[in-house]
């Protein structure tokens, strides 16, 4: 079989602290296969793409595609080299139309200047579907849902003719209908003599959908296989060094008082007639781990900010242990008892320019404001170290926390919000975007939480980690509460799933009144 | 340990990189537009060292850009805007004069003491008005903060060339006042004055409050990620309004010590862009306290410069003025710095 891109002994330091990201990186994709690209959070996976991409500028090493020697130092090379990447996090102009996204650097135009757009949707949609894709040239960036967005990014790399497409993490915002059109729709591009690398550390993905795949570790390559080969364990075993038990083991604990409360609460935005939280309520006790679960778009975000005392409700009352907070703001939430992990670590959860200090003394400094109203550096230096090395964050109290890996910043915050614990901890979205070994440690803080004897809220879009982790369950869809059951062993997670999707609305509540 | 004092290293050299082009931008522009290009050199680099009364009176306007370069980094560290600097020096400035000309006969440091408070207490309202109404109403403080000062000029103005006009000279100004306000000159035949010593407490004040102290980290915070601070507990609306109260205060000090050290009188205009140069400094600084001193110094030795080519060689106003905008452009452009920088971290 022919071979597409071979990169030859990449390397790449950071010279700001010295650590190597790539050692002597070796990666062969072959014509028309899906290749996977496999590691921790970490491993040097984005690096070795964004050299590919010509995002970041290789310390030495060689490419080559289709057995030619390339120089890539801009992604404008990388494109006219065939190589096309999408982004976890897309970049596309919400209010541009789908057509004009996908031809923005590379317009038709009319003369010299005016834009042609009757040209570009034409193009567009030849290109869309040409390739089995679905989608309107003309609709809104900011009328397309996630998956959607996602086939514009692609399309826009195909519209570039690129053969060689670059997907990292492209799954973890997607649900698993879209991911499965997803991978329907890769088949089918490289049967068309496309090649693709995917990025990802989704074991499961792995295993349906790639050929071949490459594991990276600490910068170092640790194995390439024919997907067909290898069974999961062992994949793992090769990312993390050895071998994990994802599963986590549930303990029981006594179920004691009432931790958070809500009541018919009603979440409107202004001029919006439908509701974006519909009626809710329910309860958790502490002792218990109540997992939400819901597809993005469903209110998930909107009843995370609502238990983060982030946002004001229409109508209805929230209780924390007993205390109506009701509409009173994040402080008061943290007083009667809140502690919260935020889906969102780097917007809300951290401030990625302060220094780790900083960020780990928040809701705690004003234990060390002495009298003068100065902050007590050594004691929160003390206070900081302490809580690095109980969570083995990789970092110094004065280091910068945007220099830090996710797992790293997950920890900073878990550090934070776990310290003091008065009842009631939420965690939005927990391992979203994290390695094995981060989601593993996790899981096991989030066990300990409940088992020290606090109520915990996950909130979380991944039904696995829902099932793995609750005690009992509560699914969303669109706002509302649609099911509501004890997680007992033989409990579907397609059941689930057709929950979160809508597809069941029966209402099949357990009562939990005690 | 080892990154931050990385970064900072980079961060001076940035800063060093684009203070040499800078001076390469003035040596080509004064070659292009002089007819006596070595002797313009002259006078612009060595200039305003040439004799004490220069070099004390250059120091002596390091002062106002100071506290002006104080008041916009409270701001921008809080993530604010204030662009009514330009105002609030002016208001201290008259509310030094007034305070002085009023009660003319308070002991000197029970007095001055007293027309430097009011002025920033005053200067503190005028700028909180623009962070209580973005609080209240989330008004725009950079509209507000602008519109409001530039009535306040007018309104000022009015004052100074009408009542409180001065008729017994043909200056526009207010009446002088009484000696025992003056800030004691400490560089004979200059200006300076001890207010440069005023300054320097400011600094460390500032130092203080933002890196030390509980008022700073919330405000810098709440500044960097102002949704982390809500989520974290942290009243954002204060640290809103707060900063506000801090820049005012500040930039009516620079007026005020600019009336009690250098004029003595509150003259028409007097405040002459010290506010809007703020601005530049507090960018030159990267609102650093420490940083703002350097970076004053270096604003006011090229205006000093350009002044002093202006009178001793065949340099106008309007090239003097064009040199010292290409500058501040390639100073706060900063594409200079992050493109240094950016090579240090790839």
């Amino acid at each position: 079989m022919q071979t597409c891109l071979e990169m030859r002994n990449i390397c790449k330091t950071y010279s700001i602290n010295g650590r190597t990201v790539n050692k002597n990186v070796d990666l062969t994709v072959r014509k028309g296969e899906i290749h996977a690209l496999l590691g921790e959070n970490g491993a040097g996976k984005t690096t070795l793409m964004n050299i590919l991409y010509g995002i970041i500028h290789p310390d030495s090493g060689e490419i080559f595609i289709n057995g030619k020697k390339v120089f890539i130092d801009s992604p404008l090379t990388a494109n006219r080299s065939g190589i096309g990447m999408v982004h976890q996090h897309f970049r596309l102009i919400d209010d541009f139309t789908v057509a004009q996204n996908v031809v923005l650097g590379m317009e038709p135009r009319h003369g010299l200047f005016k834009f042609d757009n009757t040209k570009a949707e034409k193009d567009v949609l030849s290109v869309i579907n040409k390739n089995g894709f679905k989608l309107e040239p003309n609709a809104k960036i900011s009328d397309l849902s996630v998956g959607q967005m996602q086939q514009v990014e692609i399309v826009k790399m195909l519209y570039r003719k690129a053969d060689l497409l670059i997907l990292d993490e492209p799954t973890s915002v997607l649900t698993e209908h879209e991911i499965q059109n997803l991978f329907i729709r890769l088949k089918k591009l490289v049967k068309t003599g496309k090649t693709v690398i995917i990025i990802t550390h989704k074991l499961k993905e792995v295993k349906r959908l790639s050929d071949r795949l490459t594991v990276l570790r600490s910068g170092k390559v640790v194995g390439v296989r024919n997907t067909a080969d290898v069974d999961e364990s062992e994949i793992s075993r090769l990312m993390v060094g050895r071998t994990v038990a994802l599963k986590p083991i549930k303990v029981e604990t006594e179920i004691k008082e009432e931790a958070l409360k809500l009541e018919n609460v009603v979440l409107k935005k202004r001029r919006q007639e439908r509701p974006i939280l519909d009626n809710l309520s329910f309860k958790v006790f502490k002792g218990e781990i109540l997992g939400i679960a819901a597809v993005a778009g469903n209110g998930l975000s909107e009843l995370e900010n609502l238990l983060g005392g982030m946002v004001r409700i229409t109508s209805g009352r929230l209780l924390i242990n007993g205390q109506d907070v009701t509409n009173e703001g994040a402080a008061v939430f943290r007083r009667a008892g809140l502690s919260y992990v935020p889906s969102d670590r780097l917007k809300r959860g951290s401030s990625i320019e302060s220094s780790v200090r900083e960020n780990i003394i928040l809701t705690n400094h004003h234990r060390f404001v002495k009298k003068t109203g100065e902050i007590d550096s050594s004691a929160a230096d003390e206070f900081s170290s302490k809580l690095i090395d109980n969570f083995n964050i990789d970092a110094d109290p004065s280091t910068r926390t945007g220099t830090l890996s996710g797992g790293n910043i997950q920890k900073v915050i878990l550090s934070r919000e776990l310290e003091h614990i008065d009842g009631l901890v939420v965690f939005a979205e927990p391992t979203w975007g994290l390695d094995i070994a981060s989601s593993e440690y996790i899981y096991k803080k989030i066990i300990e939480v409940k088992s020290e004897g606090a109520a915990v809220v996950i909130i979380s879009s991944n039904i696995e980690e829902i099932i793995n982790l609750s005690d009992r369950i509560i699914v969303m869809h669109s706002g509302e509460i649609v099911c509501e059951t004890k997680n007992t062993e033989d409990i579907d997670a397609a059941v689930i799933g057709d929950y979160m999707l809508g597809l069941k609305n029966d209402f099949s509540k357990v009562t939990n009144e005690r | 340990m080892k990154d931050s004092r990385n970064c900072s290293t980079v961060q001076l050299s940035g800063v060093l990189v684009t203070l040499a082009a800078a001076a390469v931008v003035v040596i080509v522009s004064i070659f292009i537009l002089s007819k006596t290009p070595f002797s313009t050199i002259y006078y612009f680099f060595i200039g305003p060292f040439a004799n004490k009364y220069y070099l004390g009176n250059m120091l002596n306007s390091v002062v106002p850009l100071i506290f002006t370069g104080l008041g916009i980094s409270f701001a921008f560290k809080a993530s604010m805007f204030n662009l009514g600097g330009e105002g609030q020096v002016y208001a201290g400035g008259f509310i030094a004069a007034s305070v002085a000309l009023l009660i003319p006969s308070l002991p000197g440091v029970i007095g001055i003491f007293l027309s430097l408070l009011v002025a920033a207490v005053c200067g503190a309202l005028i700028a909180g008005l623009s962070g209580f109404f973005k609080m209240k109403w989330n008004t725009d403080e950079l509209i507000t903060s602008f519109l409001i000062s530039n009535a306040l000029i007018y309104t000022i103005d009015f004052f100074i060339t009408g009542p409180m006009d001065d008729p017994t000279n043909n200056l526009l100004a207010t009446r002088k006042i009484a000696s025992q306000y003056h800030l004691l000159r400490i560089f004979p035949p200059s200006s300076l004055n001890i207010s440069v010593i005023i300054a320097i407490l400011a600094v460390i004040f500032s130092f203080w409050i933002l890196f030390k102290t509980n008022h700073g980290y919330e405000l810098r915070l709440s500044g960097l990620n102002s949704e982390f601070a809500r989520y974290g507990g942290i009243n954002i609306g204060k640290y809103i309004f707060l900063p506000m109260l801090w820049s005012g205060a500040f930039n009516a000090l620079a007026g005020a010590v600019s009336v009690l050290g250098t004029t003595h009188c509150c003259i028409k205009g007097f405040s002459n862009g010290v506010g809007w140069n703020g601005i530049a400094v507090a960018l030159i600084a990267r609102n650093n306290p420490a940083a703002v001193v350097p970076a004053a110094l270096f604003f006011a030795f090229i205006e000093a410069g350009a002044n002093s080519a202006m009178i001793n060689a065949d340099v106008t106003i309007e090239i003097a003025s064009i040199v010292k905008a290409v500058i501040f452009f390639l100073i706060t452009s900063r594409v200079i710095y992050n493109s240094f920088r950016r090579k240090a971290l790839v």
